[in-house]
């Protein structure tokens, strides 16, 4: 191809204009929520998603979608279809009022962790962790435990085990994140400079 | 980077009336509390539609977008230059990114998306079938049309669907380091040696008239349609973001001592607007419909991107593995 | 003296290799096979110009050039990058392998330099060692994944592994002063370096279905580490220069 990019040049060529192969529809791989923690003590919340075939490859993708440019201490992605839903709410109404109580389920009980809506059009923000034997009683016990007062407008429930966390060992990963001032608005100013081309222009007329 | 323009032409309301009044009341009243529209919620198909329209465009200009300034990303002079331009050109890419995904909560799939951008169906931001000649078209670009799109982004920011204006807080904050940026390399090239200097007045000469044309035709040609802007998808005229720019940056092209190639602009004193030369709107119209110097170049370098990852994508497909419409 | 010529040997290769290698995978920026993995690559080629800049800032305080005289103005025989990170990016299966090999050196090879007796590159050594953590797992994850995935990608892989790993034992070609390195525990040396680097690709690649060539019939394709280069690198030197050499003495 002929081209100002020397990249474009050097592309094989391939196939044929404007045509692509006919793809059945949501043909594509899984999608995973993740979740930044922005600073060490500060909850985690949800910043998007990512596309991959694995929850290991998804956070290794999300680790740079989503925390190259601002401050994070920790990382943890969810295959989308292990996050369990309130319904939403508006207004004045608290997504808990329509949780059910459930109690004494029997099986044996594992974490969950229980993530609010505390502003329509915000992100979902890390509440804590419940013990329970299904999602559903997850948010049941989170109704008594975590709903402070505060409108909460939706809550998920997401099991703690299907959650890839960064290790301990990982906290590394973005040890150099402050140093990367090339990314950085305030890295480039062209004050000065401007300013002794100013006082020059000014002085030469 | 995304600016206005072609999104919401020929749009029928017609369909509205078969949408249910109750719900359509509940939804324009959450709307004009302020309150956002989440996926779940119900939503009339007309504001879906134009939604996935708009969002999928703005995504498609971030993923073209990169190639004009990625055509110096070999090319940058000097360790600073070339790490922030890699930089630069990889948030275009993240930016597409965290856009299709919103695009995706509203029920059409990323690759759905591209298909349709290949194929033609689908459009994206005019500016971007220009070619960048020289390093300082891509400085032009990194500042300018950077500067263009945080108008654009900023108002749409404010707008009602939930997931969008959330990828728009996220990318807005990700912009000031382009404009930073931009504008640090124009000013080196501004107060550097006569060389530089005459680049970037090329640069801007070729640049001028499809800036003007970036936040799409005139109100005075334009198809106003009043439910959109009540249901708060689109944010203010095209006009009004041209004259927030130009109000914006206009001052600051002119105090590196560089001319802006219309003899006509000029602030009104009295209604504060700017005047110009009305852009050549044919030219925008022929640009769109395939017309301009590199609409195939883009297109055909976006195919064969697509076509080349295939195999790694198709190796990503696990059996156990389904996709499923993000959540927020 | 001696220790000086040795040392400065050492930081010019790794120098070059990250920044010749940056460059080159930079080039993918906005034509990459996936968005989000657009997105990683691109973060590790800035990586790598991050770390030659590093290394040519200390290479400064020793009394060389500039960082930006020294990247962006030698020949192709100044450079003493190995041949591996020069080849042009084919398909993403050879950018893809050469990052695994190459990048799986290079976190042992900043590993085996944090305790190095020369402390300003034992302190880059630490410093950076979440991004090459970064770089391994990414490589090893891409591997794992699409060295077990589809006949195609299995076969692609293969093929790159097949051709790359001449090239990738070009790595560890050893430099004239070498001797002096190890003996003023600067750096534990190339052989122990490369023999470290088979027993981390060996543990990798058996989790796949790729197979390694029988290392004792591999000849390593040298000659980089003393400046002598394919035929693609001075053409990368002379596009990554073109606006510099427009006008040199300018500021940009």
């Amino acid at each position: 191809m002929t081209s100002l990019d020397p990249r474009v040049i050097r592309l094989p060529e391939i196939g044929e204009f404007g045509k692509i192969e006919p793809k059945a529809a949501l043909d594509q791989f899984g999608t995973f929520e993740v979740f930044v923690q922005p600073a060490e003590g500060k909850s985690f919340q949800h910043e998007g998603i990512v596309h991959a075939s694995n929850l290991e490859l998804a956070f290794v993708l999300a680790k740079e979608t989503f925390t190259r440019r601002f401050t994070c201490f920790s990382l943890c992605v969810v295959d989308t279809r292990e996050v369990f839903a309130s319904p939403f709410t508006e207004g004045n109404q608290n997504a808990y009022d329509l949780i059910p109580e459930i109690f004494g389920q029997d099986g044996p009980k594992v974490n969950y962790e229980i993530y609010h809506l505390l502003k329509r059009g915000k992100q979902h923000i890390h509440a804590g962790s419940i013990q329970a034997t299904s999602p559903e009683e997850a948010m049941s016990i989170a109704k008594s435990q975590l709903n402070k007062g505060k409108v909460i407008f939706n809550i998920w429930a997401i099991r703690s085990s299907g959650i890839r966390f960064t290790s301990v060992e990982e906290n590394d990963l973005w040890f150099t994140l402050p140093e990367k001032k090339f990314r950085d608005a305030a890295e480039y100013k062209g004050g000065d400079k401007l300013k002794v081309f100013l006082e020059n222009q000014r002085n030469s007329t | 980077m995304y600016g206005g323009g072609n999104t919401f032409e020929g749009i029928k309301t017609e369909g509205l009336k078969e949408e249910d009044p109750v719900k359509l009341a509940e939804f324009e009243a959450r709307i004009e509390r302020g309150e956002k529209i989440e996926p779940s919620d119900w939503m009339p198909q007309l504001y879906r539609k134009q939604l996935i329209r708009m969002i999928e465009q703005h995504a498609h200009s971030e993923i073209i977008g990169a190639l004009p300034e990625g055509t110096w990303i070999t090319r940058a002079p000097g360790f600073k230059r070339k790490m922030a331009l890699m930089a630069k050109v990889q948030d275009e890419v993240g930016h597409a990114q965290l856009l299709y995904s919103a695009a995706e909560t509203l029920g059409k799939s990323r690759e759905q998306m591209i298909d349709d951008l290949i194929t033609g169906k689908s459009k994206y931001s005019n500016i971007f079938n220009y070619p960048t000649f020289t390093w300082a078209d891509c400085c032009f670009i990194s500042w300018l049309v950077d500067a263009g799109a945080i108008v654009n982004q900023l108002a749409n920011a404010k707008g009602s669907y939930g997931p969008y204006c959330r990828a728009l807080d996220r990318i807005c904050a990700e912009e000031s380091f382009h404009l930073k940026y931009g504008h640090h390399c124009v000013i080196f090239l501004a107060t550097g040696s006569k060389i530089q200097r005459d680049m970037f007045q090329d640069a801007l000469n070729r640049w001028w008239p499809p800036m003007m044309h970036f936040f799409g035709p005139s109100d005075k040609i334009s198809i106003h349609t009043q439910v959109l802007m009540k249901w708060k998808v689109k944010m203010g005229t095209n006009d009004d973001m041209r004259n927030q720019f130009l109000d914006m940056y206009v001052p600051k092209i002119w105090e590196l001592g560089f001319t802006i190639p219309d003899y006509n602009l000029k602030k009104n004193t009295e209604t504060s607007r700017w005047e110009y030369t009305e852009p050549d709107w044919e030219e925008f119209k022929r640009v769109i419909n395939g017309g301009g110097p590199c609409n195939k170049e883009r297109l055909e370098v976006r195919r064969i991107a697509e076509e080349r990852g295939k195999w790694v994508r198709e190796a990503m497909k696990a059996p156990k593995q389904k996709y499923v419409t993000p959540l927020a | 003296m001696m220790r000086d010529l040795a040392l400065k040997e050492l930081l010019y290769k790794m120098a070059d290799d990250q920044l010749v290698l940056g460059h080159r995978n930079s080039e993918w920026t906005g034509l990459g096979p996936l968005l989000e993995e657009d997105i990683a690559f691109s973060s590790m080629a800035q990586d790598k110009l991050g770390h030659s800049l590093a290394l040519y800032t200390i290479l400064h305080q020793l009394g060389e050039p500039e960082p930006d005289k020294v990247a962006f103005t030698r020949n192709n025989n100044q450079f003493h990058n190995c041949i591996l990170t020069e080849l042009p990016n084919a398909e993403y299966d050879f950018s893809l392998i050469r990052h695994f090999l190459f990048d799986t050196a290079e976190a042992l090879r900043f590993e085996l330099l944090k305790n190095s007796s020369f402390e300003p590159l034992a302190q880059v050594a630490r410093k950076v060692r979440g991004e090459l953590r970064y770089h391994t797992l990414h490589a090893n994850t891409w591997i794992k994944q699409l060295g077990v995935a589809t006949q195609e990608s299995i076969s692609r892989l293969q093929r790159s592994l097949d051709f790359t790993i001449p090239y990738a034992l070009g790595i560890f070609e050893e430099s004239p002063n070498e001797p002096d390195l190890i003996q003023s525990g600067i750096f534990a040396g190339e052989q122990e370096l490369k023999s470290q680097w088979q027993m981390k690709v060996e543990l990798i690649i058996s989790q796949t279905n790729l197979h390694l060539p029988d290392w004792k019939l591999q000849a390593p394709i040298m000659g980089g580490r003393s400046g002598k280069h394919s035929e693609h690198l001075q053409p990368l030197l002379d596009e990554m220069s073109e606006v510099l050499k427009i006008d040199p003495t300018a500021e940009w």
